[in-house]
């Protein structure tokens, strides 16, 4: 047992300091002017979110933390934090903010950010090569299933022509064809 | 008669043609006629949201803008296309320079939203325009007080502003066919379905936890009105024997399955044969 300062059980440092050269402080506006973002300094930090998230009990950083993250500035965590990716899209933390703040859209507007920047799983651009070479996510596979019941061969009305057109010009193209 | 522009998206007719062909013959009972609509895109699901906003918003506002064209409704089954078109829909609504930017590259197609046509989940047709009244009125085999548990599907519910869908548009819809409908404490909880591709096992043990949730508190039954809430809850229960020794024995069905039984069709004309877990246990609580 060392003596620096290390008292019974406590730890050295109580609160990691923010290193203030580190922020980047456009990250906040940056947020406000994507889809759903405006509310965001709305927050207070009640931590109402991070209560009814289902699974924040096994996020390292709390959806409540990741919102004041944004507001302080620290880009850089926020974006290459696992905890956007593994967001359900429940919407229960929106749903019960007191103050408006559209936290799971924030998310996805960082999840959309960190994209750009190739900070995305893998599994995630899988699912973007299937639309682009697919043109849709599930294929008919049991088409006897179908003609049991009456019902056309294939998916109905669905042209897989235009997700691919419209998604080989946008960042789904972009991000395929970039590789990762 | 009422007419209205369908939207499966690609997961229903895939992977659930019984939720395809209950909901057609449920529609049919109710003079309520669903027109395939032809040319449109895949939602791209919250995963293409997640990874390209821009793009995402696009195909779903071509889409749209296709059914703005018929001058009808457009209306899903499926809770993933219904959250991506209400989701598109809402912000187009608002924000009339996101607006003016889609319809700047719709143009190329000769297509503009115009936000004429509403999107709308079936349930939701159901409930508001033939009614509770009307459905009582043609159920010929009610179901003799049975406990099912409603998974709503988190996009069917939220966000609400968004949605604008409440609990109760599902519950009494399942009340009208004679069933109890049982009350569980995880009841708002997502089935995992969003995750599965980044991180399986945490989406597994949201499956795990729900049903878990709805067996205790005494559930015979449950229904679903979103394919990707049925692959989780349905077929992840056969996996789960395995995975945490544990059997549920919980038959997952579509809604309008259950309607239609109630409506008089015949097991093989809503499917039940290809529900994962043996659904045919419900037809014994049919009145005869």
């Amino acid at each position: 047992m060392t003596e620096t300062g290390e008292k019974k059980g406590l730890p050295d440092v109580f609160i990691e300091p923010i290193n203030m050269s580190e922020l980047d402080r456009g990250f906040r506006k940056e947020i406000q002017s994507m889809p759903n973002g405006e509310e965001l300094s709305a927050c207070f930090a009640c931590s109402t979110c991070t209560s009814a998230c289902p699974v924040a009990n096994i996020w390292e950083i709390k959806p409540h933390q990741l919102i004041r993250m944004i507001i302080l500035g620290m880009r850089e965590k926020v974006l290459s934090s696992k905890e956007i990716w593994l967001c359900l899209t429940c919407f229960e933390c929106q749903e019960r903010c007191p103050q408006g703040v559209r936290v799971t859209d924030i998310f996805f507007d960082c999840k959309n950010l960190a994209a750009e920047e190739n900070m995305i799983p893998d599994s995630i651009v899988a699912l973007g090569k299937e639309l682009l070479e697919k043109g849709q996510l599930y294929i008919v596979t049991a088409d006897w299933e179908r003609e049991d019941l009456d019902l056309e061969p294939d998916v109905p009305g669905l042209s897989t022509d235009a997700v691919k057109r419209v998604l080989g010009g946008t960042r789904t193209g972009r991000l395929v064809k970039g590789g990762k | 008669m009422s007419i209205y522009s369908l939207y499966m998206g690609c997961s229903v007719p895939a992977n659930y043609p019984n939720y395809e062909a209950s909901m057609l013959k449920v529609a049919e009972s109710f003079e309520l006629t669903l027109e395939y609509l032809n040319d449109v895109a895949c939602c791209g699901s919250p995963n293409l949201r997640a990874m390209d906003y821009w793009g995402w918003a696009l195909v779903n506002a071509r889409t749209l803008a296709l059914a703005d064209i018929t001058e009808h409704d457009i209306v899903t089954p499926c809770n993933g296309c219904f959250g991506s078109l209400k989701d598109v829909y809402h912000l187009l609504k608002h924000d009339t320079e996101y607006r003016t930017s889609i319809n700047v590259e719709l143009e190329a197609e000769d297509l503009e939203f115009t936000g004429t046509s509403r999107p709308r989940h079936f349930i939701e047709v159901l409930y508001t325009d033939v009614g509770l009244d009307s459905i009582r009125k043609k159920i010929s085999k009610p179901l003799d007080g049975v406990g099912i548990a409603i998974h709503y599907g988190c996009h069917l519910l939220r966000p609400g502003d968004v949605t604008e869908i409440t609990p109760e548009v599902l519950s009494e819809l399942v009340r009208v066919t004679g069933a109890h409908v049982v009350e569980y404490p995880l009841w708002k909880q997502c089935c995992g379905a969003t995750v599965l591709p980044v991180d399986e096992a945490l989406a597994i043990r949201l499956a795990r936890d729900k049903l878990k949730s709805m067996k205790e508190a005494g559930a015979a039954f449950v229904t679903v009105v979103c394919p990707a809430c049925c692959n989780q809850l349905d077929l992840q229960q056969l996996g789960l024997r395995e995975l945490y020794g544990e059997k549920f024995d919980l038959p997952i069905l579509f809604y309008p399955q259950i309607l239609g039984l109630a409506l008089g069709f015949d097991e093989d004309e809503v499917g039940l044969g290809m529900n994962r877990v043996p659904a045919k246990p419900i037809l014994q609580h049919f009145s005869k």
